[in-house]
């Protein structure tokens, strides 16, 4: 079936199994390697991608559900100016490891920020982001790496952008 | 020379944009998709296979135990076989290879193959192993069995003014790493070349070696690796080999993907454990004798089980010194899932077990638990299980007293007890317990741990660790090592121990890729030993380096050269490393490990150095229990490290980070049983690690107490953190309840158990 969306601000038609995921079409189709299959059962939060600016869990969405929607990967979010300062502060605060579910992590913090207009405490952070799993860090230096900002005014106006551009 | 405090990591731009490639994110030309027909009984004889003739074979690769020219993955012995052929030993063990290009298909032709069994009954429980009548192994499926004695254990318990027992209880422990298991195996005419995810590159070479009879030219590169914990040790040979059979058969590239569920189910686990303590005691609860037995369970095949019953039984007297002991450790085949290596590799099962025998001694003599741990904490000028004389680097009593110092244990101690008073009198009046809805128990544990760094016994001096450095053409110098990184910094530290030790810019270091046809054999990456062993040759190729290159600009200038921070240097001249490395330009340096001479171990009786040496911990967990739930929670969690140097601190108290919360999840939350033959787990869902929510508020000190062998005085850390962190958990159990806590995962229903429990009460 061809299924028509937009990717990454872009207008793209695929030709797939309507019950295909929208984890393998992104992966197999467009190469959106990261989009990480951590469990397959929406329980690891490493397939995190954004549909209509929402962040969902892409091994649970089948493909026709995407049918003239906008999903966005951490292929695009990575050009924002708001990414390269969240990446320095957990490149800064030695966030990462073996960094297999670190864009989910990427990708549900900038929907963290987008979502409660960046007013955040320690409890919501630890709310918004239970659904990443991550087995190496103990995750006490990601949550670093997100509070720093938890009252940046300038950081979210960044988000914001980010996400302004992909609704135009 | 000397050790920049910290390094940022090298990885972790890569991985944070997803650029970093995973073995599913590469893109192999013309690749296909392999599968596992596996065995549904657990123990039985393979009568028949046969073919489906309905169904259409024709885009199917089909492999079976006869394609094989030598069916045994190749380990400490050569027991398990790459598929099974006369016999099956597990539910889950493969039998038959499928592969195709259509998923689907491989699914629906997975139904297709038809195997007929004669069962036999089998052997689940590890306990019923050694006198049972079915035989898994040998005459008494023992896979091995260790004996230690020291001392005259029998004057002790003549001696002795009170006898202790203490039974504990561990279950299997998955890894859980954010990975599945995955490899791809790309066929040529004449070799077969594997790109995976996993620690041992070179054990899968050898395993590969084997398997085709030298027939084929083995390549094994590691792919970006997505977390490991000892899970990606053993297992990818078995992996990489079913990858390869078909890959050769098909004429195709073939990946090995497992899925979560697969993953869960057919994979290697931590060994169950079953151990058994009697101390004989003076009055003051000091330790006189100690009579042990642990069993762990290695399920269906030996695999490692020998080497880690080995650490079990070694570090089986944990932070203690133990005049006279006997211990008698038996690692027994059980009809599961091959136990296999898992961080720790033994050690969080044994310390587990002491640390809870101290909780009984303190319970059982009335003296708190600080106490007689103080009382029995081994200290340097004496020695361990082995007779191994601690003499340097021994910090027992400086992570005790940081970890209770930093917590402020004794405090907390008497104010939760107070606390708690009022909520377990209403419990056990049958009231309900809260007054307000926040109310929660309040328990302050602790756990000491200890862990050899490096192999056990003569283990490396066996092994001989191997690297070379090559000398660029621009003079920067690039490491060409085995050991991997997986997520715990190797690429970092490694790139950053030679920087370090030539004083210069971590720019001018490079790493090479793990690449079989480029890096030599450096061992594996696993026992806490890649940082320490491998280490120190990286701090003798500088030493190498600085020597050469002296030599060369004094013979150059008739001058005398001295090397400064990066500078060689003689009054009127000044040449940095990199001008200088360029005279040598293409000069590759070659370097093997082997301990100091000074470390002497007797690996038959068991007798001597052990480990050249041994990290220390000391933590301190403070949990909060529902009293209406029974929900547990780490809220705040101190430990204090000593590793000898720490080579980047901040990596290292990640490490250290990551590590505890594994224990913590071993103590509270990750259990997996097994149900009708088989784990009773798919995935995330239901094998329950820490999230988010269950992560504790972490306090970690490193003490740096230095390894004279070691780079920068450095020894081993990786495994540490995991072993001593559900001892500390579970001895906060003990303090809230005054009941003995014997068992991990301690679940709420075992609590209530407890509460409900008629002997003993729980108010002091």
């Amino acid at each position: 079936m061809l299924i028509n969306f937009n990717l990454n601000n872009e207008n793209v038609q695929v030709d797939v199994n309507p019950k295909k995921r929208l984890l393998d079409v992104l992966r197999e189709e467009f190469g959106m390697t990261s989009v990480k299959e951590g469990c397959g059962k929406g329980e690891c939060g490493a397939c995190t991608v954004f549909l209509e600016s929402k962040r969902v869990n892409s091994c649970l969405v089948p493909i026709f559900q995407v049918v003239d929607k906008k999903v966005v990967t951490l292929e695009y979010v990575k050009s924002w100016e708001a990414y390269k300062i969240l990446e320095n502060s957990f490149i800064e605060n030695g966030a990462v490891q073996c960094g297999f579910c670190i864009p989910g992590f990427i990708m549900s913090t900038v929907s963290l920020f987008n979502e409660t207009d960046g007013k955040l405490n320690k409890p919501m952070i630890e709310e918004k982001l239970g659904g990443n799993i991550c087995r190496c860090t103990g995750y006490s230096k990601i949550v670093d790496s997100i509070y720093s900002f938890a009252d940046d005014n300038a950081f979210l106006m960044k988000i914001k952008e980010g996400f302004k551009d992909e609704k135009q | 020379m000397s050790i920049k405090r910290s390094e940022l990591r090298v990885d972790a731009k890569e991985k944070l944009n997803g650029e970093a490639k995973y073995v599913r994110d590469e893109k192999i030309p013309n690749m296909i998709f392999g599968a596992t027909v596996r065995s549904s009984i657990s123990n039985g004889i393979i009568k028949n296979i046969t073919f489906s003739k309905d169904y259409n074979w024709n885009n199917i690769t089909i492999i079976t135990a006869k394609d094989i020219i030598l069916n045994k993955v190749s380990f400490l012995e050569l027991d398990m076989p790459f598929l099974a052929e006369k016999f099956v030993r597990y539910i889950g063990e493969p039998i038959v290879l499928l592969a195709s290009n259509d998923r689907d298909e491989l699914n629906e032709a997975k139904k297709h193959v038809f195997i007929e069994y004669e069962e036999f009954p089998s052997i689940i429980n590890l306990m019923e192993s050694e006198n049972s009548e079915i035989k898994l192994y040998g005459s008494n499926n023992i896979f091995k069995e260790i004996k230690i004695n020291k001392g005259d254990l029998e004057s002790a318990v003549v001696e002795a003014k009170h006898k202790i027992s203490i039974e504990t209880e561990t279950g299997f422990q998955e890894h859980l790493y954010l990975e599945p298991q995955g490899a791809v195996a790309i066929p040529e005419p004449n070799r077969v070349t594997i790109r995976g995810s996993m620690q041992c590159p070179y054990y899968v070479k050898n395993a590969l070696d084997k398997m085709f009879g030298g027939e084929k030219k083995i390549t094994v590169i590691q792919t970006t690796t997505g977390g490991a914990f000892g899970g990606k040790e053993d297992f990818p040979s078995l992996l990489a080999g079913h990858a390869a059979l078909l890959a050769v058969k098909s004429g195709k590239p073939v990946a090995m993907f497992y899925d979560r569920e697969e993953d869960v189910r057919y994979t290697t686990k931590r060994h169950p454990s079953k151990c058994f303590y009697t101390a004989y005691t003076d009055d003051e609860g000091l330790i006189l004798g100690l009579d042990i037995k642990l069993y762990f369970d290695g399920g269906a095949y030996s695999t490692l089980s020998s080497v880690v019953l080995s650490r079990g039984a070694l570090t089986s007297i944990g932070s203690y010194y133990i005049p006279n002991a006997r211990v008698i450790a038996k690692a027994v085949a059980t009809n599961t899932v091959p136990s296999g290596a898992f961080r720790g590799f033994g050690g969080p099962q044994a310390v587990f077990a002491i640390e809870m025998l101290m909780e009984k001694i303190a319970n059982e003599l009335n003296i708190s638990p600080l106490e007689i741990r103080k009382k029995n904490l081994i200290a340097a000028g004496l020695d361990t299980i082995t007779g191994q004389l601690l003499k340097y680097s021994v910090s027992s009593k400086e992570t005790f007293n940081d970890a209770i110092f930093m917590s402020r244990y004794q405090e907390k101690y008497d104010e939760f007890k107070k606390h708690n008073k009022n909520i377990l009198t209403k419990l056990n009046n049958g009231d309900y317990p809260k007054d307000n809805e926040n109310d929660k128990l309040k328990g302050i544990g602790i756990g000491l741990s200890i862990h050899g760094s490096g192999f056990t016994g003569t283990g490396e001096n066996k092994i001989r660790g191997k690297i070379r450095c090559e000398v660029k053409d621009d003079g920067k110098i690039e490491i060409f090592t085995a050991i991997t990184e997986m997520g715990q910094g190797e690429k970092t530290t490694f790139r950053k121990i030679l920087a370090d030790a030539l004083s210069i810019s971590i720019d001018e270091v490079l790493l090479s890729e793990v690449n079989t046809d480029l890096v030599p054999d450096s061992g594996p990456t696993v026992a806490s030993r890649s940082t320490m062993v491998i280490g120190s040759l990286l701090v003798e190729v500088a030493d190498e380096l600085i020597e050469e290159l002296t030599d060369i600009l004094n013979t150059e200038n008739e001058k005398g050269f001295v090397y400064k921070e990066g500078y060689f240097y003689d009054g009127d001249k000044i040449v940095c490393f990199s001008e200088a490395a360029k005279k040598i330009k293409g000069k590759h340096l070659f370097k093997e490990y082997s301990h100091p001479p000074l470390i002497k171990f007797d690996d038959i009786n068991y007798i001597g150095d052990a480990y050249p040496v041994f990290s220390w911990a000391a933590s301190i967990a403070e949990v909060e229990v529902d009293p209406v739930t029974f929900e547990t929670k780490v809220v705040n969690f101190y430990t204090s490290h000593d590793i000898g140097k720490a080579i980047n601190h901040d990596q290292v108290i990640a490490q250290i980070q990551g590590g505890c919360l594994q224990g913590i999840g071993y103590a509270l939350y990750e259990r997996t049983e097994i149900k009708n033959g088989k784990f009773d787990i798919s995935g995330f869902n239901d094998y329950i690690i820490p999230t988010l929510t269950e992560s504790p508020n972490f306090y970690v000190n490193v003490i740096e107490n230095p390894y004279p062998f070691g780079p920068f005085g450095a020894k081993g850390l990786g495994e540490l953190p995991l072993v001593g962190a559900g001892p500390a958990v579970a001895s906060a159990f003990w303090m809230i309840f005054n009941k003995e806590f014997n068992k991990i995962p301690i679940l709420p229903e075992m609590i209530l158990e407890k509460i409900f429990e008629k002997e003993g009460t729980y108010v002091d």
